[in-house]
């Protein structure tokens, strides 16, 4: 584990295991996976479906309890946490960004970036200064009032990076974030994402697109519930994921490397 | 503190965005309580109406039948079980029955009253003055009827204000005119104040007669009457005067108090009966409003069920996000609250207007208490009614939430 230098790495997860009863047969979505990022890493999580991706962006963002194995998010001991305590943990710590943009229809943008400052308690004055900032960040600070049938893909994605970012949470975590996204798009939002990380973010984004993957700067890539391999992204180029990703030849070079 | 308010806004939006749906939610709620309010209205006019009529029937009374209570008195050999005028004398002795105030013998029959060309049917009381006194019917023009009119078998009549509105016409004076009734005639020398409309019958269709010119002229009965109306001397003693009627005419007919053939009831007795059974009356109607309100609230319930799965992925998002339980559990809660309290209010409206019409002859009265009645069940409603449907919201895993299309 090379990368493991720091005290208090983000995130620190060690052997972990979730496993689903499908009928009477028990399925391993993750077969003990260790993991650990630090402040300030962008790193890019790739595999194709199946290999246990989201699940591990699930136990990440604490959206879900792995069945064994430790993790620790930010120094925090997520095993044995309650659902309060969860919600908690997700609203200080993560910011989320989702394929799907989840933005609420029904709110227009600010006050889409004001929700989670609102469960965290923060005062109404503060709120509203914190997402206009958040959305001046992301080039919005002209579509507040508009609701998310009224902006384009890229805008809702931008208005959900605000609203990740407005908390100050010590991880953004992006559920394939240009997934939904055009790649003129796309390429606006990866910018957007390489200037938050040269800000010092910790950045964790699941992505199946290596030229997305690219802005990255490490690169994990997980096959059947395990990682074949964890690299810094100026030793890999794009064409050699295809290639680890599609089977084996690379395997023994990445078992090498664990 | 500030989410919750927060959530109240979240709820209220929530709402607005399918008003339609909202609104015909409302309604079930709406007419749930405007039920409430006019059924128990309905029922309290109604036995108010009752009560007001037995009051003015007199508040101390006693009214002897002809009959045994107990149906049959086979055995008893009875040599005189009509009531007559030795009855009425023996009851109004000051010895054997000091409680007793009055005694007026009572004949009735229904017959068309007659007055140049126009018809008109009613009851026709054949009794003394002291009947009027009893019946609490006070004469607002001319002079009642007089024991010297009941001694000379006067054909003279005391009508009500019903009998002297169709017959006469407004302006036209009543006193002195002659109204036929059956076959003969009778003079009017006393026009009645009007006792008011009551939920049983009225009192003011009626024409009173000395009872001798009625057995003489009308009902063709010799000596005997169809009741005896008692007044006793005060409220207080009126149970007194019913043991003191009832042993006198068990003495006066040789036989015991216990076989006696007639019946004495007193207007109080009366009273609590019709006021028990209104009570009954009153309370299957607030049942049914009740119904009516289950039904709303079903309705309630349903539609925060849809709506918490129309929104299941907006629940994943604000959960995700760091909505804890308690949150999400509320903002549903106050939304249905407020779906039930709004259509409690407006039910409170639609029943005050409702019950200002007259209703099947009854004017409602509006109780008091079933305005708070309703907008607390309204409220519990929407408490009742949506906290399932809130608690499966809350209890959502946000990763199944967000999975949800």
């Amino acid at each position: 584990m090379s990368h493991v230098t720091s005290p208090t790495p983000i995130i620190a997860m060690k052997d972990i295991v979730k496993s689903y009863m499908m009928g009477e047969v028990e399925v391993l979505a993750t077969r003990g996976i260790s993991l650990s990022v630090q402040k300030g890493e962008f790193v890019a999580i790739m595999g194709m479906s199946g290999s246990g991706k989201s699940t591990l962006m699930n136990i990440i963002g604490c959206l879900d309890v792995p069945t064994s194995g430790h993790y620790r998010l930010d120094g925090v001991n997520i095993r044995h946490l309650d659902d309060r305590a969860l919600s908690q943990i997700r609203n200080k710590k993560i910011g989320f960004v989702f394929q799907g943009f989840n933005l609420i229809s029904r709110m227009a943008a600010i006050q889409n970036v004001e929700l989670p400052m609102a469960y965290a308690g923060v005062r109404t004055k503060e709120r509203r200064k914190r997402a206009l900032a958040a959305l001046n960040m992301v080039g919005l600070s002209d579509r507040l009032d508009h609701f998310s049938s009224e902006l384009s893909g890229g805008q809702q994605q931008r208005v959900a990076i605000a609203r990740a970012m407005c908390t100050n949470p010590a991880l953004i975590l992006a559920d394939e974030p240009t997934g939904n996204l055009d790649s003129r798009s796309s390429a606006e939002l990866m910018t957007l994402f390489s200037g938050l990380h040269d800000q010092g973010r910790t950045i964790v984004m699941i992505t199946h697109e290596p030229d997305i993957a690219e802005y990255a700067s490490r690169v994990v890539i997980l096959r059947d519930g395990a990682i074949v391999s964890d690299k810094p992204q100026s030793s890999s180029r794009a064409v050699s994921y295809e290639l680890e990703m599609s089977g084996a030849p690379l395997l023994g070079q990445v078992r090498a490397q664990d | 503190m500030s989410a919750i308010f927060g959530n109240f806004f979240m709820a209220v939006r929530g709402i607005g965005s399918n008003w339609l749906r909202t609104f015909l939610t409302m309604l079930g709620v709406l007419i749930g309580v405007a039920s409430v309010i006019v059924l128990l209205a309905i029922g309290t006019g109604s036995s108010q109406s009752i009560e007001k009529s037995i009051q003015s029937l007199g508040s101390n009374t006693l009214t002897v039948f002809s009959g045994s209570r107990s149906g049959s008195s086979s055995g008893t050999q009875i040599r005189n079980s009509t009531l007559n005028i030795a009855s009425v004398t023996a009851l109004s002795s000051s010895v054997n029955d000091p409680d007793v105030k009055s005694v007026s013998p009572v004949v009735t029959t229904s017959l068309s009253a007659t007055y140049d060309g126009t018809s008109y049917t009613t009851s026709v009381i054949g009794s003394t003055s002291s009947y009027l006194t009893a019946e609490n019917y006070t004469v607002s023009a001319g002079r009642s009827i007089s024991h010297s009119d009941v001694v000379n078998h006067a054909q003279v009549i005391d009508i009500g204000s019903s009998v002297a509105s169709a017959l006469f016409a407004t302006g036209s004076d009543p006193l002195g005119k002659q109204v036929q009734l059956g076959s003969s005639d009778f003079t009017i020398v006393g026009l009645l104040a009007s006792k008011g409309s009551s939920g049983l019958s009225n009192e003011d269709a009626v024409v009173i007669a000395p009872y001798t010119a009625v057995q003489d002229q009308l009902t063709g009965e010799s000596q005997s009457f169809s009741e005896l109306l008692v007044q006793g001397k005060s409220s207080s003693t009126l149970s007194l005067a019913e043991s003191e009627v009832e042993s006198t005419l068990a003495s006066l007919n040789d036989t015991t108090v216990s076989s006696l053939p007639f019946t004495v009831i007193d207007s109080a007795s009366l009273l609590t009966a019709a006021t028990s059974s209104s009570k009954t009356f009153t309370a299957l109607l607030g049942w049914m409003a009740a119904v009516s309100l289950l039904v709303g609230a079903i309705g309630v319930m349903n539609i925060m069920l849809v709506t918490v799965t129309e929104r299941t992925r907006e629940i994943g998002i604000r959960k995700a996000i760091g909505a804890r339980k308690v949150i999400i559990l509320t903002q549903f809660l106050i939304e249905s609250m407020v779906i039930s309290f709004l259509g409690g209010i407006c039910g409170v409206f639609a029943g005050i207007l409702v019950s200002r019409f007259k209703i099947d002859g009854v004017k409602p009265v509006l109780a008091s208490y079933s305005i708070p009645l309703a907008l607390g069940v309204a409220i519990s409603v929407g408490i009742v009614a949506g906290f399932y449907p809130a608690y499966r919201a809350a209890s959502l895993r946000p990763i199944d939430a967000l999975r949800y299309e």
